[in-house]
């Protein structure tokens, strides 16, 4: 059970990113974060792994508190936690295989990963994700030679090779078209169903988070406005949400 | 667009062409431009031009035949025997002088049609004293007056007189200047990749330190990055030909003096350009590899060098480039490689032997311009 309690960000420059924010994810949830631009999803997602450190509040991972863990729990921590992005983020001069295999840096000793001498095990861990996600024979291609929506994959294949127990999803669509996206969203699908992984993932689209999330919360301006079932957000919730300007768009 | 806003507009260009037309004015003054000159004088730079597009490149191999004869001065004692004649022979109307008194040297017996030299030898020197040009004839002879110089007269004694022809003969072979370019060329890369090396080896480190996104923003993080980046700036706006005259009196003279001042130019503007590419990179790979546990050490192996190796490539053989064409110039002042014959070359008004250096500079320069450029377009 992933329990936030206050999570509050200040930036050095003064922009507070998140105000006192607490809610729990219980194991096996889908979580969806939903929020306009700049209210504080990709802070909440990335204070969780501490990729940016939290100004206050704590945050519990089955009792322990990663927002006290010195650097050494912090790793071990953090190699529980996968974590696909929006740009993918993959190291595009590398082979899609290196790029899936560095999922495996937190399991790995920093002089066999600096020679590059990864185990039997892990290569045949990596190839056996490949094929999961579809593109085993991109193996040694480039990873900048993919479309966004293979790259994206190889994400999620990195993400897998950690065997994590949280996955942590920025936004993980938002650069790709409605058909690609709807693929990538079932693979995240599949890892919460089939793998019983708890994930929090940040959508800018409703739709998106209704059809996936099996909760959702709502940002706005650093703030938790809403916490409920998909299908509790009414048109009344969605204007608190978005905005008295926004409409509701239908990705399919 | 408004009436008003469209002569606002018109008058700031009018003013604008109105402060730019004394300023022409004056830099053309101060830059002393004068086009009659530039037309009167170009008969003057015809036959260096000339010879610049007829570099040295193959020669024959030159003969030289010096055939002596002995005078004695002044005239009292008994004259010397002269030698036996055997093939040419020098022929002097008096075998001994007084001073002042002039002499008639014929020759026979020449190669025909050869220029040649007639000058009277220093005891136990090298030098030469009169030296006066001729030519054979067609039969091989020739006909020079000349007279004792002042300076043998005065010794007295026996002096010789020494007739010397040079002519090229044999097979077309390169010449001395094309040989000692293609060595000195050599010696240019290898100074310039020399410079190249070392200088980058430096800048790797403090690059590090001049890249915004590395460094820490607390107080001292931000003063080492304030000072390596002013010194990437002093160091870069120093010419690397004042360098080269600092080092050629430290170390002297010679290519190690270039490769200490290129290295240091190579430090301070490859460093830079490093420190850019390291501000460029993506931090989103870093932040992934980050994100699954890595350590610090595999962050930057998995994070951050992938990113930065092809830009330090590229930008290292790029400067391997610009070394090699700075070190054609550094060798003016004493820093080694082809620099230092061509400004010999030019001092002695050689403007054929310059031209094949000016030549060799060029292609090298070309060359390596064009394989800098693909290894670049690969590391893309």
């Amino acid at each position: 059970m992933l329990e936030v309690r206050k999570l509050t960000k200040v930036y050095d420059d003064g922009t507070v990113a998140l105000k006192e924010v607490s809610f729990t994810v219980p194991d096996g949830e889908f979580l969806v974060i939903i929020g306009l631009s700049g209210s504080g999803k990709s802070t909440l997602l990335r204070c969780i792994n501490r990729l940016i450190e939290p100004t206050s509040g704590q945050i519990l991972w089955d009792g322990v508190d990663i927002t006290a863990a010195g650097q050494e729990e912090l790793r071990r921590i953090r190699r529980q936690i996968g974590m696909i992005f929006q740009q993918f983020n993959l190291v595009k001069r590398h082979t899609v295989l290196t790029n899936v295999l560095t999922g495996r840096l937190g399991y790995t000793s920093t002089w066999r990963s600096l020679l590059g001498l990864w185990s039997r095990e892990d290569r045949a861990r990596a190839m056996r994700n490949l094929e999961l996600v579809g593109i085993a024979d991109k193996a040694h291609n480039r990873a900048d030679e993919l479309s966004g929506g293979q790259q994206q994959r190889v994400g999620i294949a990195r993400a897998l090779m950690q065997e994590p127990k949280l996955l942590l999803a920025d936004e993980p669509v938002a650069s790709l078209d409605p058909a690609t996206s709807h693929s990538v969203m079932k693979y995240i699908e599949w890892m919460n169903r089939e793998r019983g992984l708890t994930v929090l993932c940040s959508l800018h689209f409703l739709s998106l988070a209704r059809r996936y999330g099996t909760r959702i919360i709502a940002l706005r301006a650093g703030e938790l406005v809403f916490d409920g079932r998909p299908e509790e957000i009414d048109d009344r919730r969605f204007k608190e949400i978005y905005g008295d300007e926004a409409i509701e768009v239908e990705i399919r | 667009m408004s009436e008003r806003s469209f002569y606002v507009r018109w008058g700031r260009y009018l003013l604008l062409v109105a402060l730019a037309i004394p300023l022409y004015i004056w830099s053309w003054r101060t830059a002393d431009i004068n086009l009659v000159d530039l037309i009167q004088g170009a008969p003057k730079a015809r036959p260096i031009i000339s010879d610049l597009v007829r570099p040295s490149l193959l020669a024959r191999e030159r003969v030289t035949l010096s055939v002596s004869a002995v005078v004695r001065v002044p005239c009292d004692a008994p004259p010397p025997e002269p030698p036996p004649a055997e093939g040419p022979t020098l022929t002097l109307s008096a075998t001994c002088l007084n001073a002042r008194d002039s002499l008639v040297v014929s020759g026979s017996g020449f190669r025909p049609n050869t220029p040649g030299r007639l000058y009277w030898r220093v005891a136990g020197l090298e030098g030469r004293l009169r030296d006066e040009p001729f030519e054979t004839d067609a039969q091989g002879r020739f006909t020079v007056e000349t007279d004792i110089p002042p300076l043998l007269a005065q010794q007295g004694g026996d002096h010789t007189l020494e007739a010397e022809l040079k002519w090229e003969a044999g097979a077309l072979r390169p010449s001395e200047t094309l040989r000692t370019t293609i060595d000195k060329m050599i010696e240019t890369v290898f100074l310039a990749l020399m410079a190249t090396t070392f200088g980058g080896l430096v800048a790797i480190p403090l690059s590090f330190l001049g890249a915004r996104n590395l460094m820490p923003t607390t107080p001292w993080g931000t003063t080492l990055y304030v000072a390596v980046r002013s010194f990437f700036n002093t160091a870069r706006s120093i010419e690397p030909l004042i360098l080269a005259t600092i080092f050629a009196i430290w170390v002297g003279f010679g290519p190690f003096a270039g490769v200490l001042a290129l290295s240091v130019h190579t430090i301070a503007s490859l460093g830079k350009l490093y420190s850019e590419a390291a501000e460029n990179i993506d931090p989103g790979p870093i932040e992934a590899i980050r994100s699954t546990g890595a350590n610090e050490w595999q962050v930057i192996w998995y994070g951050v060098v992938p990113q930065i190796v092809p830009p330090y490539v590229s930008f290292t053989v790029y400067h391997w480039d610009i070394n090699v064409r700075m070190s054609t110039i550094i060798g003016f002042v004493g820093g080694g490689g082809i620099g230092l014959e061509l400004q010999r070359w030019i001092n002695q008004l050689q403007w054929n032997s310059a031209a094949t250096a000016v030549w060799a500079i060029v292609l090298v320069v070309s060359a390596m311009d064009y394989a800098s450029a693909i290894v670049r377009e690969r590391l893309v």
